[in-house]
Order: C-alpha cells, then structure tokens, then sequence
C-alpha cells in the first residue's frame, strides 16, 4: 500500500515535471520576485522570530551542548537526510553519488548516523527533488521567502514539500514521530552553524536583498555546479574587463 | 635569377614573420604566467598578514581593531572598482563627494565582514589550488580554507585580481563557495537605488543606518 502512494506521488511529480517542461522552458534561468513586497513582510516575520527565538536557543545550544555531542547530532541529521539524497541522485542518473550516498547510509547506519565513519572524507554532493527538477529543466519560477523555512524558489519549495511528503509516505509512523523532533533540532542547528553570517545579512543596508542573493548564488551552484561558475564568471569576466578599461 | 632571389626574399619574410609571432607569444604567455604568479603572491600575503594582525590586534579596542584592519585591507583591495563594480550605471551620476563617501561606506562593509571571521581565520589554514589567467587582465586563484580539527567544514575561495594604473596587483572580488561578494553587494545596492529612484544620498543614509 505504501509502495503504492510512493509511486504515484513519483508519478504525480513525473506529470508535473513534463507538463512543466513543455509550456516553461523559455522562462528558465531568471530569478524573478514579484511577491517583493509580501516576501518582504515575511522576511521580517522570520527573522524577529529567529531574532526572539531561534537565535538565542542556537545560542544557548552552543555554549551548553559540547562540540562532540553536537556534531554527533549534526552527523544523524545528515544521516536521515540521505534516503532523499540517494533517490534523487538515482533519479538523476548521477550513478557515482548514489552508490556512494547509499554505501554511506548503510556504513553510518551502524551508529544510526550519529558517528560519522567516513570522518567527511567522501564528499557526497546533497541532492534533493528541487535538483532533480533543475535537472530535467523545470524552472526557477519566482523567489519566495516562506514562513519559518526561509528563502526558496518555487521549483524548490514544490521539491521539499514533495520530498518531505514521499519521505513520510514510505517511513514507519515512528519515524515520522521523531521528525516532528528532528525539524526543529536541524533548525538549531543549521542557525548555529551559520551564526555569523546571519548577523552578517542582518548588519547589512538590505538584509532581504542580501539573503535572497546568497540564497540564489549558493542554490545555482549546488544545483548546476560548474556549469553555473562558469557562466556567471564569464559574465561577470565581461563586466570587470570593460570597468578595468 | 630573379625567381631565386624572390623565393629567398619570401622565404626571409616568413622566417621573420614566424619569429616575431613565436616571440610575441613567448612575451604573450610570459606576462600572464608572470600575472598569475603576481596573483598567487599577493594572495598568499594578504593571508598572512590578516592572520598576523588577528593575533597582534586581539587585545585592542574593536575601534583601534577596525582602524588596523581597515588599513591593511587597503593596501590589497582595488576600492574604486569595487566602487564602480557595485553601483553600476549609477556611479557616473554620483558627485565626487558622494564617491568618496560610498568608498568608505563600502571599505567598512568590507571591515566588517572580515572583523567577524578574522579570530576564526587565525586557526584556520589556506591552502591554495590552482590559478589561472583570464583573458587580457584577470587573475584568478583559487584556494580552500581547512580546519585541521574539522569544527568548520573546508571554505572554497576564489580571488578575482588585476592590476590597477599603477601596476599593482589588486583583488577586484572574492568568491565564498561560489558566492560573489561583488555581486551580492551590487544587487544591494542596486536595490536601494532602484527604491530611492537613483538617489544617491539615500543610499549613504540606508548604509549609515546599518553602520
């Protein structure tokens, strides 16, 4: 039965995916933003409640919680993140990643991923179904800035929610249990670890502007890899050679 | 006769003309092997030296830190293109007052940003990676920052440099794991003037603001 939804929820995607391929592709590439305004208000949502909550709970986590203890916590995090990772490198037709990705899982699942066995040698690029999307050329579609979770496309929002939601659909109702613990754990955790540079965008003349250009740069990156640098650098080669004239 | 004399004529005026091509691109490739050392060097000593000033600064005043700091990066940074990179179109219709203003503005960002992970650099190493040109007057170096007790994960940069009207070799951008501060910096920018409708004075108060 749940074999069942796990593949008609890939089946959904799959119809989404080419119904998307076929009337967007010319619009690909750019990042538009004409909810500003709302996305705006929402940023400042977000951040007097990471401001008011989040940061001082991260913070408090820091200074009580010992540095092992906590990458042991961020190692498991990771670890239940990898399923995701492994399915949609193989969607990806990305063999290598999900071998490795799969070898990791099984290696690090002897410690329910709190030990990193592999010490982070192997680095295993994350993929999710937002990446998987990108890859068969679905669009950006516009910025988003979405209550609690931060900035996102809307290719990427559709993709953590669909992940999300194909995750549980194929997991035991107790590890759907724990995740209602894991989400806000990972959300202390990931603000810890990115501590200074969220005060960083806080410190700057527009903070929104300056999230969703990080946001932007880092997701194209992770999305497209090498293809994206090179491209924005060939660009950018062109702008600083005619300023340096 | 005559022929013989022209062929050999032909012949001397390839020879010479190969030999000036080869030659032109010895020098060709010699200067930008000789701008992408430049580029590693300077690199390489804006590292030590910013780790150097996190230890000697560590006991003073973050004021007397910041004046340090912000001499140092100075002497590395290319702040006028920087200036112009950032601002676009917009920088021509700035006064000169206003020019100079933003510089500063912009010079402290940059102090700032670097303030906050100078006490993390110190501990951290760099190592670089490869360098390349990048047509007539770009340097890039490439380099990755590690943390040899694994607290902080490895930090891929790219500096982006050429050499200013003097001739020194200056960073013009760096990239933080594909992130271009230029870049985000220009679309900060560029917002905040779009909003003020090109305003420039505007967009001095929105960075004293955050100051």
């Amino acid at each position: 039965m749940k074999k069942n939804k796990f593949v008609f929820s890939y089946s959904l995607i799959l119809l989404f995916v080419l119904s998307g391929c076929s009337t967007n592709l010319k619009n690909s590439a750019e990042s538009t933003d004409p909810f500003e305004s709302l996305n705006r208000n929402i940023f400042a949502f977000n951040k007097s409640l990471d401001q008011n909550i989040v940061s001082p709970v991260s913070a408090a986590y820091v200074k009580t919680i010992p540095h092992t203890i906590r990458r042991n916590i961020s190692n498991h995090l990771e670890w239940m993140d990898t399923p995701s990772t492994i399915v949609n490198s193989a969607l990806q037709m990305d063999l290598e990643n999900t071998i490795l990705a799969s070898a990791k899982f099984m290696l690090n699942g002897l410690s329910f991923g709190f030990y990193d066995f592999d010490n982070n040698e192997t680095k295993i690029p994350k993929k999710d179904l937002g990446s998987t999307l990108a890859k068969l050329n679905v669009p950006e579609g516009p910025f988003l800035m979405v209550p609690l979770l931060g900035p996102k496309t809307v290719r990427d929002f559709t993709g953590t929610l669909l992940d999300k939601q194909s995750l549980s659909n194929v997991s035991s109702n107790s590890i759907n249990k724990l995740s209602l613990i894991e989400i806000p754990v990972n959300l202390v955790d990931k603000r810890s670890k990115l501590a200074k540079n969220i005060e960083n965008i806080y410190e700057s003349p527009d903070p929104y502007t300056k999230m969703k250009s990080y946001y932007i740069q880092n997701r194209r990156k992770n999305v497209y890899g090498d293809t994206y640098l090179d491209d924005k650098n060939n660009k950018l080669d062109m702008e600083f050679e005619k300023l340096l004239q | 006769m005559k022929n013989s004399y022209n062929s050999l004529n032909l012949k001397k005026v390839l020879c010479i003309t190969l030999f000036s091509f080869l030659f032109f691109q010895f020098l060709t490739f010699q200067s930008y092997s000789d701008n992408v050392k430049n580029g590693e060097v300077i690199v390489q000593k804006m590292i030590a030296d910013a780790k150097k000033h996190a230890v000697k600064t560590i006991n003073l005043s973050p004021k007397e830190r910041s004046l340090k700091i912000e001499k140092l990066i100075k002497r590395f940074i290319n702040l006028n293109f920087m200036a112009r990179a950032t601002t676009g179109s917009y920088w021509k219709k700035a006064t000169n007052t206003q020019k100079e203003k933003y510089k500063s503005a912009l010079l402290k960002q940059i102090v700032n940003t670097i303030e906050e992970h100078l006490n993390t650099l110190a501990t951290l190493a760099y190592k670089p990676l490869k360098s390349e040109a990048r047509g007539k007057k770009l340097v890039y170096v490439k380099g990755i920052i590690k943390d040899h007790s694994k607290k902080i994960p490895d930090v891929n940069l790219l500096w982006k440099l050429a050499k200013d009207k003097k001739g020194n070799f200056l960073v013009l951008d760096l990239e933080i794991e594909g992130i271009s501060l230029v870049s985000s910096h220009k679309s900060e920018t560029m917002a905040i003037l779009r909003k003020y409708k090109g305003d420039f004075n505007a967009l001095l108060n929105t960075f004293t603001k955050s100051e």
